[in-house]
């Protein structure tokens, strides 16, 4: 039982590191247009108000509750952003190899949480918030702001990173908190 | 020494009124202080500036320039709040005593206003 509990920590914190070293190892970093940027973007902040909602219905720790709706209304916020700034940009966002992997990825970690016993829940919720907020934050410092050509783009972009940086650490405080 | 000492009395018998009359016409009561407004802008999940020294009957405010919503919240007591403030809307207040305060949507935004 204390082997499946660790593994199963394990995996959430794995699945998310994969993500990163799939986006930022050398060898294959993906080279993103500005379409596509915006597409793994919403799709990043899709991702977390999607675990939010699982949080928001599973857990019963006010701790939980009060980061994962803070998760839902930022993301939400910077998708309203994106979409606004795209619209006038003309720009529709494209699919492409790094949004479909968040998006499978995203999809395993939602059922990963989905069986989460209560007892268990709240551990895997902000495990993967911790390894989440990492992984989408070297995405952006490391690929979408670099790659990104229009200016606007990427002072969206750039004005985003605090936003993750400040949820990260909100995350870190509540990881701590739930673990006494 | 007794003539000098007298000589001093009557010295400063007569410079006394000359110095309260020198003084009544410039400076009259003391002045009333002004009270001043600051500003903190709240901006890439920052109170900026965090710290903030001001005199009692001051009135801060603040200004959210982020692209979320946040608030400025009292701490520990929750003596004071503003409510959420979605971005580009701004909260002020007159400040009454040393506080600390947080963001309640962003635990991790904190500052301080200190009354001298
Ligand atoms: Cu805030």
């Amino acid at each position: 039982m204390k082997m499946l509990k660790t593994f199963t920590a394990w995996a959430s914190v794995t699945l998310a590191i994969f993500v990163l070293q799939t986006m930022t190892s050398n060898a294959q970093t993906p080279k993103l247009a500005d379409d596509e940027i915006a597409s793994v973007a919403v799709v990043a902040n899709k991702g977390d108000i999607g675990f939010a909602q699982i949080a928001q219905k599973k857990s019963k720790n006010a701790e939980i509750l009060k980061f994962a709706h803070t998760m839902a209304s930022d993301h939400q916020a910077v998708i309203d952003q994106a979409v606004a700034l795209v619209t006038k940009l003309k720009v529709t966002p494209k699919d492409n190899a790094v949004s479909k992997k968040m998006v499978a990825d995203n999809a395993k970690t939602q059922k990963m949480l989905n069986s989460k016993s209560a007892k268990d829940f709240d551990k895997a919720y902000i495990d993967n918030e911790v390894a989440y907020h990492k992984a989408v934050i070297n995405a952006v410092e490391t690929i979408l702001i670099p790659q990104a050509q229009n200016a606007e783009l990427k002072g969206l972009l750039q004005q985003v990173v605090p936003t993750l940086k400040a949820h990260l650490q909100h995350a870190e405080m509540v990881q701590t908190e739930i673990s006494k | 020494m007794m003539s000098i000492r007298t000589f001093g009395g009557n010295a400063l018998v007569l410079v006394f009124p000359l110095i309260i009359l020198a003084g009544c016409s410039t400076t009259p009561t003391p002045e009333k202080y002004k009270p001043k407004t600051f500003t903190i802008e709240i901006y890439q999940m920052k109170f900026q500036p965090a710290l903030l020294t001001v005199h009692k009957g001051d009135t801060v405010e603040w200004v959210n320039k982020d692209i979320v919503s946040h608030d400025v919240t009292q701490v520990p007591n929750n003596l004071w709040s503003s409510s959420n403030l979605l971005p580009g809307k701004s909260w002020k207040m007159a400040v009454e005593e040393t506080d600390d305060y947080y963001c309640s949507i962003h635990v991790v935004m904190v500052g301080k206003l200190i009354v001298e």
